[in-house]
């Protein structure tokens, strides 16, 4: 088996003659291999009145092409015993099949079929609206989802961050077949794709396949809705919403930076000590607990609060900073979000300490260790650090992070989770009013 | 893929796999991957649920809750800042028959990972303090499971069918019986129940085995117990003789859940070998296979349609579940029971199971992606007494399964007059 030249750790990087970029890592623990094709399209490219579109695509996706059904790629995957799946996000979409490394060409054939030949069937088009429709209603099922979704909206004013990547009902309702063909034709192009192999693979052969199947496919440039970012929350803002739940919750947003911002790493820290870290591993086993994390101590351990977590993306453009509490019946959310200020506020005026420093450093290496605890994970990080940067960006995540000082995480806390500039809201529970 | 051409030698068996026993009852198994910087594991100590005392059920549940809040070394703070300082994390939690944990930490800190897992496990403080804290936290969840459609339905599930049995019980308990547990409970339960006798342990990762042997038995052979007690055997299970439906009203919820079951073959026996087969091909396969192809695909009445096979120790089911409209709710049912009334009245097709048998074999590398995934295989093994050549045995079991062999499981176990049907979401 032919390997890469340098270290199995290090991926080979290369454009297609038709724009679509590759990249390559070998990893030989297991014979199997993940493929994830990145289209850098998402929510982030909507217009107002046609929310969910991209979403909706991805869904099409599976639906079929001139040449397979949407069963006969589904089963030729499942066959294989591998899994396939795709993701939608604000700033991308992405498919990914994880399977046995003999079997890679079946994956390359289908992503290279329908990164052109998908059909969108009016009638298929028709039933996926009400699936996706139902996948909407199962989310409203969660108060967590409602109150998540007004703290988008009112973190940003113009920004297609403000929309649920689901899109909203009535959108989902208006959409139309030839709205989601324009998508796709638009979007799904060879130069706005990225493919990546992490697993087992001879390198030559991979290479000749994925020559042969995605170097015909021409490119055209997409026309593209690019959105103003937006770099503050423009006010305080209060959200207040009623359900008919048993608990009460809390979710607060600040600005975030956009993620290729050195400032990042800084924030990364912030949360790792205020809320926990967050995992890197997307795909596999739990991450680090956050008990012993400043606002867990203040909220859950003085028992104020049932739980609290806290939630940074990297994104490509500023996005927010959230902090999710599930109160307790005894104390109401107000007496929480006070001490939550409190909170913030000795955060933005006192350094934090060396040992809180160390110890989210120790966190974010042993996190960078347990992301490379499964292939598939390490294909998503080959394509995800790549939507909104390069790779070096996770490769040097524990170098960037080390570098941080403490003079930049009070700078970075100070100008970020401003009271006068965040987004406040209570999910207060009440009473049913139907049977 | 067949099971002739398939290279069995990849996969964990006897040759590669590491086991050891200790004197005081504990087994220890462990798979090495040098390549991971990380440590993975996953246990379990032999009592859950099923020792609950009565009127004290979620005892055991709250019993494991309450192992990470402190030991006798190590208050609460400072147990979770030094797991958390070193980027590691140990779990803790009952099912019915069984605690478990797991936990993660790179490989130059399992020594201390470990110490601190021997604490919890063997050296509780149980601090009053975390434990008013705790019983108000169940309180929550309590509050937002009636509000949860799926967790609802499920519990009404486990209700009606488990009827009489202890799996009919959450094992978290009741509101009122979590209320009624105390400081003493605990301790009694911890002192009648835990220790080293039965205990199981799996590593996966960056560790050297024969270390991890040593290093184990050098902090857990001080964990004599000369009286715990062994946990009762589980009682008989009088399956049902007829139909059953509740539906748990939840006002207001956007999305019902649906759920329809009968019963599985106990263990992990050829026969849950030949049900798991027709269980791909009835909810699994592809978009989730004829389940999700007539509820989902071709019908858009859900976002999600499909089948589980439990694997388990005593009585287990076999489940169609789906997440519908309410409008859509009986609709939904019926396109099941068609299915279902197929599924009992004619073999499946030969490309139907060739495909089923196809992904049952293609899969088996996929379970060695990650050494979490490892662990969680080798614990399986241990628990369920399983060969540790189980996984190069199966392709042969499941290759020797004829369509008339899933037809006759499915006779047996998919009763249309004895289904059990619950669900939860608006009013009907």
């Amino acid at each position: 088996m032919r390997k890469l030249n340098n270290s199995d750790q290090q991926p080979l990087f290369i454009s297609l003659s038709n724009g679509m970029r590759i990249a390559l890592k070998q990893i030989q623990t297991a014979p199997i291999i993940s493929a994830w094709t990145w289209y850098n399209v998402g929510s982030r490219n909507e217009v107002p009145g046609k929310t969910g579109l991209s979403h909706w695509v991805e869904h099409m996706q599976f639906k079929g092409t001139k040449n397979f059904s949407g069963k006969e790629m589904e089963d030729a995957i499942a066959r294989t015993g591998g899994y396939s799946n795709a993701l939608t996000s604000p700033d991308w979409t992405a498919y990914f099949q994880t399977l046995p490394s003999a079997v890679l060409e079946t994956a390359l054939i289908f992503e290279a079929d329908r990164m052109v030949n998908s059909l969108y069937d009016p009638q298929e088009v028709e039933t996926e609206r009400t699936v996706i429709l139902s996948e909407r209603e199962g989310n409203e099922n969660d108060p967590q989802f409602l109150l998540g979704e007004a703290i988008q909206q009112a973190a940003f004013c113009q920004h297609p961050y403000r929309n649920e990547v689901l899109g909203s009902t009535e959108d989902l309702l208006s959409i139309t077949r030839d709205d989601l063909y324009r998508h796709y034709r638009n979007y799904y192009q060879s130069g706005n794709a990225l493919l990546c192999l992490a697993g087992s693979f001879d390198l030559d052969e991979a290479l000749a396949l994925i020559r042969k199947h995605f170097e015909p496919i021409e490119n055209t440039e997409p026309r593209r809705s690019i959105p103003t970012p937006e770099n503050e929350i423009a006010s305080a803002r209060q959200i207040e919403l009623q359900g008919p739940e048993e608990a009460d919750y809390i979710e607060i947003a600040w600005r975030s930076p956009k993620a290729s911002d050195p400032d990042f790493f800084a924030y990364t820290l912030i949360e790792s000590i205020l809320s926990g870290p967050s995992t890197l591993n997307m795909f596999g086993s739990g991450g680090i607990g956050n008990r012993s994390s400043r606002l867990y101590r203040e909220l859950v351990e003085s028992q104020l609060a049932a739980s609290v977590y806290g939630s940074l993306n990297a994104s490509i453009d500023p996005g927010i900073y959230t902090l999710n509490i599930t109160c307790r019946g005894d104390h109401p959310p107000e007496e929480v979000i006070e001490r939550i200020d409190q909170v913030i506020d000795q955060f933005l005026n006192k350094p934090a300490s060396l040992e809180e420093r160390t110890i989210a450093l120790k966190q974010a290496r042993a996190n960078f260790a347990y992301s490379s605890d499964n292939i598939t994970n390490q294909a998503f990080w080959l394509g995800y650090a790549q939507s909104f940067a390069d790779y070096s960006w996770f490769t040097d995540y524990v170098k960037r992070l080390e570098q941080v000082s403490a003079k930049d995480i009070l700078r970075v806390a100070r100008l970020y989770l401003n009271p006068a500039h965040r987004v406040t809201g209570v999910y207060r529970h009440r009473e049913a009013t139907d049977g | 893929m067949d099971s002739k051409s398939m290279n069995i030698a990849v996969l964990p068996g006897s040759d590669t796999i590491f086991r050891k026993s200790f004197p005081n009852g504990s087994t220890l198994l462990a798979y090495p991957n040098q390549t991971s910087p990380a440590v993975f594991f996953q246990g379990y100590l032999p009592v859950g649920s099923l020792s609950d005392p009565a009127g004290k059920n979620g005892l055991s549940s709250l019993h494991a809750a309450m192992l990470s809040t402190g030991t006798q070394q190590h208050e609460f703070r400072h147990l979770h800042t030094l797991i958390e300082s070193c980027g590691a994390s140990i779990s803790i939690s009952s099912g019915y028959l069984y605690t478990g944990f797991s936990g993660q930490c790179l490989k130059e800190d399992l020594q201390l990972i470990l110490g601190l897992l021997f604490e919890m496990l063997s050296q509780p403080s149980f601090p009053p303090a975390h434990f008013e804290r705790l019983k108000q936290q169940l309180a929550t969840i309590f509050k937002i499971q009636a509000q949860d459609t799926e967790e609802m339905a499920a519990q009404a599930f486990d209700r009606l069918y488990y009827r009489g049995h202890p799996y009919a019980i959450p094992e978290i308990g009741y509101t009122q019986t979590i209320a009624s547990i105390n400081l003493e409970d605990l301790q009694t339960f911890h002192s009648q129940y835990l220790g080293p006798n039965g205990m199981a342990i799996a590593f996966s990762g960056g560790m050297d085995c024969e270390e991890t042997a040593d290093l184990f038995e050098q902090v857990f052979s001080n964990w004599n117990t000369p009286f715990q007690q062994k946990q009762a055997n589980l009682p008989a299970w009088q399956p049902h003789r007829q139909a059953m439906r509740e539906h748990v009203v939840i006002p207001e919820k956007s999305q019902s859940d649906l759920i329809i079951g009968t019963s599985a073959p106990a263990g992990m026996r050829k026969e849950y070998q030949v049900c798991s087969l027709g269980n791909s091909i009835l909810g699994q396969f592809g978009m989730m296979g004829r389940i999700g192809e007539s509820v989902r695909e071709r019908s858009g009445l859900a976002y999600y349609a499909a089948s589980s096979l439990e694997a388990g120790i005593g009585p287990a089911c076999w489940k169609v579940f789906a997440g519908v409209n309410p409008s859509n709710l009986e609709k939904a049912i019926g396109k099941i029971k068609d299915e279902l009334k197929r599924f009992i009245s004619e073999p499946v097709a030969q490309a139907e199971l060739l495909d089923a048998k196809q992904q049952a074999l293609g899969h088996l590398p996929i379970s060695l992606e990650s050494n979490a995934g490892i662990a969680r295989l080798l614990i399986s093994l241990q628990r369920y007494n399983l060969s540790l050549d189980h996984l190069r045995e199966l392709p042969d079991i499941l290759e020797a399964v004829s369509a008339d062999d899933i037809l006759t499981c499915a006779q047996k176990h998919w009763n249309l007059d004895r289904l059990v049907i619950t669900s939860a979401g608006r009013s009907l």
